[in-house]
């Protein structure tokens, strides 16, 4: 069998169809080339009107995606966009989306051949978020905005159709979870008393970014608490999972803080570095927390950072404080959100050319 | 060299598909049955005895081909 790994020139496939809906769809089904939701068909007028808001070649190869090594050209990636429903203008953010989920620091090969539930959370920063009216505020993970369901899900058609990832086969997770449909939202960075994640992460304030992370799903934090320590405690506290990949390996967890929360920690004079070592310390947990079974586990990965433990050894939920991630998003309301890793993955931010 | 990959059961499809997709579709693999974790620790010397039978087949096959 020939490797798909050489280095002749990938076209994306031609296929006669039915100028009908119904039959596209039926065709789709029958073929695993969907989500399990309709889809816009890529006809070659649909992906070459995408293909003019990108300056790189339609055949470049952007990267090889784990587990099946597909080569996501920028002619796929736009076809995928097309079915997911994306505007032509939505391109960019999926090309660096691409290139992000292809860093080796990612261990996209975990993510996608896993059994457990982990989904690809996609975060956009900078001009382009408004630009591209990618929900920040109000519902931001839920339905309501285009930008936000349509990337999400041609992140996720990408990494089944040219990825491989298909359910039972080479995606082994025992549930997965809703966020693997789409998973998408940009920071509030009006609302962001401190630097947003891009800027914390080097690039400038103007650039736009597409940050992508591991994420197990959410967990709704509702605390009317109105002080700093209090407010750390509380997410500190709900962090804690005795059966979680984070303590297991030392993870990358991530905490959506809701503007009001985020207005209190800076009220009561936390800089963002300052709640994630806040974060670190609340967070902390026995490790006869956990089953002897699980332990064992975390023993043998961790045993180069914390040597060999017993059941009173203290385990924190990443490895340095430096490594929670944070940022500030949602609308008005006593809510914040923490987002679980898969553990072993760390989040990859890469500006979005325009 | 020859090399032999360990897949239990859940995994043989994952594992096949893969090696098809780097190119070594024809990567011997030696199955074991999942999960584990219910096993009794004979049960699973008596897996892994089984299991070194496999690996040398394969590995025999594998040097004549």
């Amino acid at each position: 069998m020939s490797s798909n790994l050489s280095g002749a020139v990938e076209r994306a496939a031609v296929v006669e169809a039915q100028d009908d809906l119904d039959a596209i769809n039926q065709l789709y089904r029958e073929r695993r080339w969907s989500d399990g939701l309709p889809v816009v068909p890529p006809t070659a007028e649909r992906v070459n009107r995408m293909l003019k808001h990108t300056r790189r070649a339609r055949h470049e190869i952007v990267a090889r995606v784990a587990p099946g090594f597909g080569a996501a050209t920028i002619e796929r990636i736009a076809i995928n966009a097309v079915l997911a429903g994306c505007d032509s203008e939505y391109l960019p953010v999926l090309i660096a989306a691409t290139e992000a989920v292809a860093d080796p620091k990612f261990n996209l090969q975990g993510i996608q051949a896993t059994t457990n539930s982990v989904g690809v959370w996609v975060i956009i920063n900078g001009p382009i978020a408004q630009r591209l009216q990618v929900n920040a505020t109000f519902n931001c993970l839920g339905e309501g905005a285009w930008a936000n369901a349509t990337i999400g899900r041609a992140l996720r058609l990408i990494l089944r159709n040219v990825g491989g990832g298909l359910p039972g086969d080479m995606d082994r997770a025992t549930h997965g979870q809703p966020g693997k449909y789409t998973f998408c939202c940009a920071e509030n960075e009006e609302e962001n008393p401190w630097e947003p994640l891009h800027v914390e992460r080097g690039f400038d304030r103007g650039a736009s970014t597409v940050t992508v992370m591991g994420a197990e799903g959410t967990m709704n934090m509702n605390s009317h608490s109105k002080d700093a320590g209090e407010l750390l405690q509380v997410f500190g506290d709900t962090m804690i999972h005795p059966p979680s990949n984070e303590y297991t390996h030392g993870g990358e967890p991530f905490v959506i803080i809701g503007p009001e929360h985020a207005h209190i920690l800076k009220r009561d004079g936390l800089s963002k570095l300052d709640v994630k070592r806040g974060l670190w310390e609340t967070s902390k947990m026995r490790a006869d927390r956990m089953s002897p079974k699980d332990r064992e586990r975390a023993q043998d990965s961790r045993r180069d950072e914390l040597g060999d433990f017993g059941p009173d050894t203290i385990l924190t939920i990443a490895r340095r404080p430096e490594e929670i991630g944070i940022i500030v998003a949602g609308g008005p309301g006593t809510h914040s959100v923490y987002v679980p890793s898969f553990g072993n993955t760390r989040s990859v931010t890469v500006e979005i050319a325009e | 060299m020859a090399a032999v990959t360990i897949c239990s059961t859940a995994f043989i499809l994952l594992g096949r598909a893969q090696a098809s997709a780097l190119g070594n579709a024809s990567l011997p693999i030696a199955i074991v049955p999942h999960p584990f974790g219910l096993r009794s620790r004979d049960e699973v010397r008596q897996i892994a005895v089984k299991c070194v039978d496999d690996i040398i087949k394969l590995v025999s096959e594998a040097k004549k081909g």
